[in-house]
């Protein structure tokens, strides 16, 4: 190796030549993916259906076997161990359907619409329960940021970004919200997704069905169903089901349209769950997308992210304030409450948090 | 593409092993850099590849132009049409739904409706410090401390892949003479480049990023929801996630670019051991400092037109530095906080000084005086860039004159790191005994100047963050509400986080580097076994997938 020594740095450091550094990058990275196959194995699994998540599977599937031939993926899944993390890479088992009280065919859960819903009061808020992906996040935090003036609303807001309902294998939504469902017992919930389930699904029997196709639409209005299915059984009375705002390209606002057209026809099949149309509250007045929208005061307002797609806070609450307002008719005013709240059920109700 | 991704490093692998075969042919080696870098840049939108493109020719053109003409007042109109060019493009991309919606809101205001035009701005990814890249080119043409450029290494010098997004903002000084001729395959400093690289990804990813999302964002979106100490801590851990954040992207960049050879500007020496708000913005950012300071202040005349409008030209120039980073009043009032205290900072010395001349009888010593480097303390700010100790308002001193081009003075990257460390050096040793009895620093040493200047910094900060002033107003509220539980977003993974994100700033200097010199005598191959290991604790430790950096949209 061709050092030069009339180079030396602080402390005797070296300089080196491009070939000793490209050793080292090349040794670095090759070893580096042996050890991280299994995490780049779960990377490419999450990617849509197609093409490139074909091709990137053909590259990282036999580098993760190689990996665990030759026991490369050890020092990673010990050390996740011994922090007490989840071991890197895909899940053992694919898990789509959670547990034999979700509902695959879609059957609805214990929901009773003729009875009156309970109203909260000091010590026994309602519990809101804000569910989606990175387009609920700030409508959410805002939502969050509304009900704690009230003091009668107690949120939690659980959002992931880039997840969806066609995904289970890389985000499963349904065991999420039975888990959430379970453990902070929902009187309402708001949901919102779709924004990243325009891409091909994968049925239980393995059959993907792409974006568009009569089988992708059954499939999932099926796991619409058996969200909302999950959520009443869970004690839900009222699901706010956002659909998705208009959206700057015309593709992804003809796709919109397919998705918030099937939110909005399973909101209307099933009692307690009401469609909130996102989509008006954020065009302008001639009906086309809009980046800005005056507020309640009149003041002009960015409401949309320089994506275009994602809501800044001031569209976040434009958002937030229209659902606060079909929570508050339900739930605190006169007219719509009136029976005596329920006994406290002795579940324990995490404190109300924001989860990326 | 970010730099914490598999892609990217494939990425450089491919260009780190084409520029050093084409190196030697430098007719071969521009276009292959330029290309890599428009691909890289195009990776997040093609079409911002065309802005590149236009800044490239314009001001290749303007700064031609520049050269060329005879008159000076042909040379100024056309240094103007430079600045209006580029802060026209900055304006149309970044603040013009800013500042339609306030005029907007103003005329509503007054009852006044007017049907403007709001128009949806894709904004380009690190125009602002394109901006100040190009500029610095043209107005160092203008000033005759740089000779222009051929169009190619202009090119490269605009499109350089390693800073294009975030900075650091090498100037074109700083930068062009290291096209000058091929960069020497045998001399990369290998190890400090990995140091600067994985410790970037360290302070990314297991720090910033889990700040981040463990509280961060929670207690300044949702502060109702979080108790008042859960919100101090939330508070401060900001300050060390936009560190941590920040000064990884530039810590990556300057590695990434040693190893292809070439040397930009520092842009963080520790600032949270600031001992004053000047002794800060010597160290944040150090390369936006310095261009406030050479390209905005300076011509705002300095501190040569007395003491009032040196402090109206500290104030100016700090309420621009705001705005520059964002388009918003939230910015503009994050700068006016760091003007007005370097107003006050300022005006303290100059009593003190006053006072010093007082009882001396006799002006202060000069030595004292120059050494300081601080506008509004020396006496004599030539504002002749790089050929004098002009001095500087906290922000990091001037390079010396070194490098030439063509024969035109220049200053390089390597002596602009050195003059800036050596800068923060002297304000944080220039006490009483460096000043002779005048104390030069605003609020002493030891403990509690740093304390202080923390808290006022990350005071400042939750401006910085907060989407609006009632949003800001309502995590400051949240400190006074709470107080009965720590609450659960308060663990100690988090403090811990935040410790050590204080804490590597008080790392002293040599121990790094010491590391850096043990690291590098090691056989490659164990440099690789040593980097791959560290990768993959990476992964283990840090967030599922990568985060955009903080200053990207700046």
């Amino acid at each position: 190796m061709d050092e030069r020594d009339t180079n030396r740095l602080p402390f005797g450091r070296r300089r080196r030549t491009a070939a000793s550094a490209l050793i080292a990058i090349m040794v670095a990275l090759v070893l580096g993916a042996f050890f991280n196959a299994p995490a780049m194995k779960k990377t490419a699994e999450g990617m849509p259906f197609g093409g490139a998540r074909s091709f990137k599977l053909a590259l990282v599937g036999p580098l993760a076997t190689v990996s665990h031939w030759l026991l490369l993926d050890r020092p990673a899944r010990l050390t996740a161990e011994a922090l007490g993390k989840p071991a890197p890479g895909p899940s053992p088992v694919k898990v789509v359907v959670v547990t034999p009280s979700a509902h695959p065919s879609g059957k609805p859960g214990k929901v009773n619409p003729d009875k009156p819903l309970p109203r909260p009061y000091p010590g026994h808020p309602l519990h809101l329960y804000i569910a989606g992906d990175s387009m609920a996040g700030i409508p959410g935090m805002a939502l969050v940021n509304l009900s704690n003036k009230t003091h009668l609303i107690k949120p939690l807001l659980d959002y992931h970004i880039s997840t969806g309902l066609a995904r289970p294998d890389f985000f499963n939504w349904p065991a999420q919200l039975q888990m959430q469902t379970k453990a902070f017992g929902p009187g309402a919930a708001v949901v919102m997704f779709g924004a990243n389930d325009r891409q091909g699904l994968q049925t239980s029997s393995g059959k993907v069905y792409w974006f568009g196709q009569p089988g992708w639409t059954a499939e999932y209005r099926r796991r619409v169903r058996e969200a909302i299915a999950i959520l009443q059984d869970g004690g839900t009375r009222r699901i706010y089901w956002v659909g998705q705002p208009i959206m700057p390209d015309p593709t992804f606002n003809r796709q919109i349209k397919v998705i918030n057209g099937i939110f909005q026809s399973e909101a209307a099949k099933h009692p307690g769950v009401q469609y909130v149309d996102a989509w008006s509250l954020f065009t302008n007045p001639s009906g086309g997308y809009a980046q800005y929208l005056p507020d309640a005061s009149g003041t002009m307002q960015q409401v949309r992210e320089q994506d275009g797609e994602h809501f800044t806070y001031a569209g976040g609450m434009r958002l937030a304030t229209a659902l606060m307002a079909l929570i508050k008719k339900d739930w605190l005013s006169k007219k719509g409450t009136g029976a005596p709240p329920p006994k406290p059920s002795g579940r324990p109700s995490p404190k109300a948090t924001t989860k990326p | 593409m970010l730099f914490p991704t598999f892609t990217f490093a494939i990425f450089f692998l491919v260009v780190f092993v084409g520029s050093w075969l084409l190196m030697p042919r430098q007719g071969l080696w521009k276009p292959f850099i330029l290309l890599a870098s428009v691909v890289f840049y195009g990776w997040w939108d093609w079409r911002f590849v065309f802005l590149l493109a236009f800044s490239a020719v314009a001001n290749q053109l303007f700064a031609k132009a520049i050269e060329r003409a005879a008159a000076a007042a042909a040379r100024k109109w056309l240094l103007a049409a430079t600045v209006a060019v580029n802060l026209g493009v900055l304006g149309w991309f970044k603040y013009y739904g800013f500042f339609i919606t306030s005029v907007a809101n103003t005329l509503h205001a007054f009852h006044l409706n007017a049907d403007l035009p709001l128009l949806r701005i894709v904004l380009p990814v690190g125009i602002s410090f394109l901006t100040f890249r190009v500029l610095s080119y043209g107005i160092d043409v203008y000033r005759g401390k740089l000779r222009t450029s051929s169009m190619m290494d202009f090119a490269v010098y605009v499109a350089f892949f390693p800073y294009t997004l975030a900075g650091p903002i090498a100037r074109a000084g700083e930068f062009l003479p290291q096209l000058a001729g091929p960069r020497d395959p045998r001399t990369i400093d290998t190890s400090r480049a990995f140091f600067l690289i994985f410790g970037g990804l360290v302070k990314k990813m297991l720090l910033a990023d889990y700040l981040a999302t463990h509280i961060v964002n929670g207690v300044f979106t949702t502060p109702g929801s979080y108790t008042s100490l859960e919100t101090l801590v939330g508070i401060v851990a900001y300050s060390v996630q936009i560190y941590c954040d920040f000064s990884a992207y530039s810590d990556i960049a300057i590695g990434v670019s040693l190893l292809l050879g070439f040397e930009l500007p520092d842009n963080f020496d520790a600032p949270y051991t600031a001992v004053s708000v000047q002794d800060f913005w010597r160290r944040w950012h150090m390369t936006l400092s310095r261009w406030l300071r050479d390209y905005l202040y300076i011509p705002l005349g300095g501190n040569r037109k007395g003491q009032t409008r040196t402090y109206v030209n500290l104030f100016l120039t700090l309420v621009l530095g705001g705005l520059w980073h964002g388009a918003g009043w939230t910015f503009v009032f994050w700068g006016a906080l760091y003007g007005g205290a370097l107003v006050v900072e300022h005006r303290r010395i100059d009593v003190r000084k006053a006072r010093f001349k007082r009882r001396q009888r006799a002006p202060a010593p000069t030595g004292a005086e120059a050494d300081t480097g601080d506008f509004g303390i020396a006496g004599a700010n030539t504002g002749d860039l790089g050929l004098a100790d002009t001095g500087d308002f906290g922000f990091a001193a001037p390079a010396p004159a070194g490098a030439t081009v063509d024969g035109a003075p220049m200053l390089s990257a390597a002596a602009g790191r050195a003059a800036a460390r050596a800068s923060a050096a002297r304000a944080s040793a220039s006490g009483p005994a460096a000043g002779s009895q005048l104390d030069l620093r605003p609020w002493g040493g030891g403990v509690w100047p740093r304390v202080g200047t923390f808290a006022f910094v990350t005071f400042a900060w939750v401006f910085f963050r907060s989407v609006s002033f009632g949003a800001a107003l309502s995590v400051f509220g949240q400190l006074f509400r709470h107080w009965g539980s720590v609450g659960a977003a308060v663990t100690p993974a988090v403090l811990l986080v935040i410790v050590v994100g204080i804490g590597i700033q008080y790392v002293p200097r040599s121990f790094m580097e010491r590391a850096e010199a043990g690291f590098s005598v090691l056989n490659p191959l164990l440099q690789g076994l040593a980097l791959a290991v560290g990768f993959m604790l990476l992964d283990v430790l840090g967030p599922a997938g990568p985060a955009s950096f903080l200053y990207f949209k700046f």
